[in-house]
């Protein structure tokens, strides 16, 4: 089950535009309190999009790699001016090795979980919508690419099945007959995609696509509410750029960690935190008028 | 079954056959090395000192490389050789030496060191002034440093290298190897000498002073150049770089 997302009904611009400057963000900035901040929107926005689904990767795949990662790094890195104890190699374990570990788990934790709201509401036509003028041939690729997964997916239980209603699937058999019959299923898939792809690029250039004149319709429009959202996107953007050059978001791991604290600090985490909060706030927002008008009527 | 067997016996013959060459390779060097033990006649029967172990200090120079076992060059006359530490037995005898570790050489590249790593300079550049130390019999300059090191709660990084049978130093007091250029890190020096074999491999001696330098420039700035570069001016390498000594 998924809610009503009205952030996705705002314009492609708008949300492509939201979504470059908080991955980029949460890709450069390791100022922790921001990376909080990050995770903590972007995991709440992706439940919201995807439900339990999203609760379920969260716990099956991120807090395994968060652990993971966070103990990988002090195994491997001992910089740091502060000394804990000695590993067995005879390198010291250090407090900032196992922060910085912890760092970089939650940005590759947060970058993808942005990124699963993203595959949300950036639906493929609203990327080649974006781009099909700008760049027609890598669009199509990229769309094309994208929707290939899930179409691999479901034509490979297709064929797995079929195999298996004339005998000849992966679960009997010794060892050797289960990869001979898993290779065929291989085989086939293969020459299904190649022959999938050069279909799809064939009906695509028949009905002109990417010809210097076509035009195509489109569902988009660009309203007055996408322009206040743009502009918020980017003065916020701007403004938390301005926080980490200026120094109000300085942060560092090695050789001790430090971190600025103070009044700019929290300015600039309060737009942060205003800046990756905003589709909840909108959706909150527009659940709010929804409760107002069933109220009145 | 019976349909695969060629294939099953072809893959266990490849997998024995690349074993073999695994366990059997490494060895290739050492007949040769037996068959001419005119290589290092002059190295073999030297005397053991008293105070080492139980421990020829030899070294055996590959002909063909004119290096030894784990890639070093001949060590100058008078100059103690390569003990390797697997070899040594460590006593309980207790020695004294002197440590020491500076990086003032940083000082003169402060524009080359990034800032969050300044306030890791000391003023004058010392990080340990030169103090006695106790080391016990068969140990190496490293086992003493990184007893020191733990001791005064100082960092160190190291790596095993087993090419060079030693360990790498890589970092000391989070100041690391190419965080002054590309050319920096870190040196030892016992006695005034640049040994140019690692720390591992130095035996220490009881009254030896080991320095630890950091150098900004491969060593030319700390004196150590030769030890990594080679002794012998004139030497192949440097023929085939095209290098001539200066004549005056």
């Amino acid at each position: 089950m998924s809610n009503r997302d009205t952030f996705s009904s705002y314009h492609p611009a708008v949300n492509m535009l939201y979504f470059t400057a908080v991955l980029l963000l949460a890709m450069l900035l390791m100022q922790p309190v921001c990376q909080v901040i990050s995770v903590v929107s972007a995991f709440a926005y992706s439940v919201y999009l995807n439900g339990g689904k999203a609760i379920r990767f969260s716990l099956a795949y991120m807090l395994p790699m968060l652990i993971m990662a966070a103990l990988i790094n002090p195994a491997f890195n001992h910089q740091g001016g502060t000394i804990l104890t000695y590993l067995p190699s005879g390198n010291p374990l250090t407090l900032e090795s196992i922060l910085y570990g912890i760092s970089a788990a939650l940005m590759i934790v947060t970058v993808i979980t942005w990124f699963s709201c993203y595959n949300a509401v950036m639906t493929s036509d609203k990327f080649v919508y974006l781009f099909g003028r700008v760049i027609p041939a890598l669009s199509l690729i990229l769309s094309m690419a994208l929707r290939f997964v899930p179409r691999f997916n479901t034509q490979i239980k297709f064929v797995a099945h079929a195999q298996r209603c004339i005998g000849r699937d992966t679960s009997s058999g010794n060892i050797f007959q289960r990869v001979r019959k898993g290779i065929r299923i291989i085989s086939i898939m293969v020459t299904w995609a190649l022959e999938n792809a050069i279909e799809t690029a064939d009906s695509m250039k028949a009905r002109g696509y990417g010809l210097p004149r076509r035009t195509a319709f489109s569902i988009y429009r660009f309203e007055r509410r996408d322009l206040y959202a743009a502009v918020y996107i980017v003065v916020c953007a701007a403004a938390i750029i301005a926080g980490a050059v200026t120094g109000a978001l300085y942060y560092r791991y090695f050789p001790t960690f430090r971190m600025a604290r103070d009044g700019g600090t929290i300015v600039a985490s309060f737009i942060y935190a205003a800046l990756s909060a905003m589709p909840m706030a909108i959706n909150f927002r527009e659940g709010r008028k929804w409760k107002l008008i069933a109220q009145r009527s | 079954m019976r349909k695969h067997k060629n294939k099953i016996i072809a893959a266990v013959i490849i997998i024995a056959a690349l074993t073999a060459a695994f366990i059997f390779g490494g060895r290739y060097s050492s007949p040769s090395r037996n068959a001419q033990p005119s290589a290092a006649p002059g190295a073999e029967p030297e005397p053991v000192s008293a105070a080492t172990p139980p421990t020829e200090p030899s070294m055996v120079i590959d002909p063909e490389t004119g290096k030894d076992k784990y890639l070093t060059d001949p060590v100058p006359e008078g100059k103690p050789l390569p003990i390797e530490p697997q070899d040594v037995t460590l006593g309980d005898a207790e020695y004294t030496c002197f440590l020491s570790v500076k990086c003032d050489t940083i000082l003169d590249n402060m524009n080359l060191l990034d800032k969050e790593k300044h306030e890791l300079v000391p003023d004058d550049g010392v990080i340990l002034p030169l103090t006695e130390v106790t080391f016990y019999e068969g140990e190496s300059v490293f086992n003493v440093l990184q007893r020191e090191m733990k001791l005064n709660r100082i960092h160190l990084e190291f790596m095993n290298v087993p090419i060079y049978n030693s360990v790498y130093i890589e970092g000391i007091n989070n100041l690391y190897e190419f965080d002054v250029g590309e050319l920096s890190g870190w040196m030892y020096k016992v006695n005034g000498w640049f040994p140019n074999y690692g720390a591992s491999r130095y035996q220490l001696q009881p009254g030896d002073v080991v320095e630890w330098l950091y150098t900004c420039d491969l060593g030319r700035d700390v004196g150590g150049w030769d030890s990594v570069n080679g002794y012998v001016v004139g030497a192949d390498w440097l023929e085939e770089i095209g290098y001539e000594e200066d004549e005056e």
